[in-house]
């Protein structure tokens, strides 16, 4: 088994791997913060061990709609099943827009990477922002 | 005459975007040979950050059995990062490590001179290895 760093040296039998834990992730996300420029929520869904998030972004005249996408599942180490992080990719034509998530302990930490491919001159950039499940709990 | 900008969110028309000084902000901030604050890690040990010109490069040492193993040294992706916590502007990188048996993406940035980097572990070799992802901190080595 090849590694790079000791921490991905596990014991696997690759022959009875078990499905991933997807629970964490399915529902509606909202951003921390209300006065995000940025992406308002995030309602993800998962089936058949494919999760898939839409995404609804702030915009001068209400949300914008992202559209569906489907999100590359991450788990919390090289032995775990369960599901901890994704990637996922938008490509609006004249931008590309990827989006790496994290939970920890309950919430999601976003992780924009927006780049520009129009001639418009703006910059490449990189945000972060904090999301909260609607759990309905409290 | 006024250019119209495409946008899908509200901050995709921030001025600050149009700001040649934005692409550029703080990079040195990033620069130099950074080192795990967990003497325990098994994972990075050790990162070094550097630019040439508008290019940036990053190489990593992992902990390994017998001593440190080389990651390729990879091509990284500015961005400008204009939100970081307690008003700082700086830039972030994004680079992605290329193993025969390994793909790593990688989010690195820096917060109070703490270097966050963030990684997003996938295996290309069928081993039953579970894509993963983790954080790991670094403090400056001068």
């Amino acid at each position: 088994m090849q590694f790079a760093q000791i921490c991905d040296r596990v014991d696997v039998d690759s022959a009875t791997v078990l499905p991933i834990d997807l629970s964490a992730f399915p529902g509606t996300w909202v951003n921390a913060n209300p006065d995000t420029t940025g992406i308002a929520r995030l309602v993800m869904s998962a089936s058949a061990g494919n999760l898939s998030l839409q995404t609804f972004a702030i915009g001068p005249n209400g949300l914008i709609d992202w559209g569906k996408t489907d999100a590359a599942i991450f788990t919390a180490g090289p032995s775990s099943r369960l599901g901890a992080g994704f990637t996922c990719g938008y490509d609006f034509g004249f931008a590309e827009t990827r989006l790496q998530g994290m939970i920890m302990k309950g919430l999601l930490v976003l992780a924009q990477f927006h780049n520009f491919n129009d001639e418009s001159g703006r910059a490449d950039h990189f945000v972060r922002e904090y999301f909260a499940l609607n759990h309905g709990r409290y | 005459m006024a250019q119209t900008l495409e946008f899908k969110q509200s901050s995709h028309l921030n001025p600050a975007l149009m700001d040649p000084q934005t692409r550029t902000l703080r990079a040195d901030k990033l620069l130099g040979k950074w080192v795990n604050t967990n003497r325990e890690t098994r994972g990075i040990s050790e990162c070094v950050i550097s630019q040439d010109g508008e290019h940036f490069s990053v190489s990593a040492l992992g902990v390994g059995l017998a001593g440190p193993v080389e990651w390729p040294k990879t091509a990284a992706k500015m961005l400008a990062n204009l939100e970081e916590e307690g008003g700082q502007r700086a830039v972030a990188l994004r680079a992605v490590f290329d193993f025969e048996f390994m793909s790593v993406e990688t989010q690195i940035r820096v917060n109070r001179g703490v270097l966050v980097v963030v990684l997003y572990v996938s295996f290309l070799d069928h081993s039953g290895r579970s894509n993963y992802v983790s954080r790991e901190f670094f403090h400056r080595q001068d």
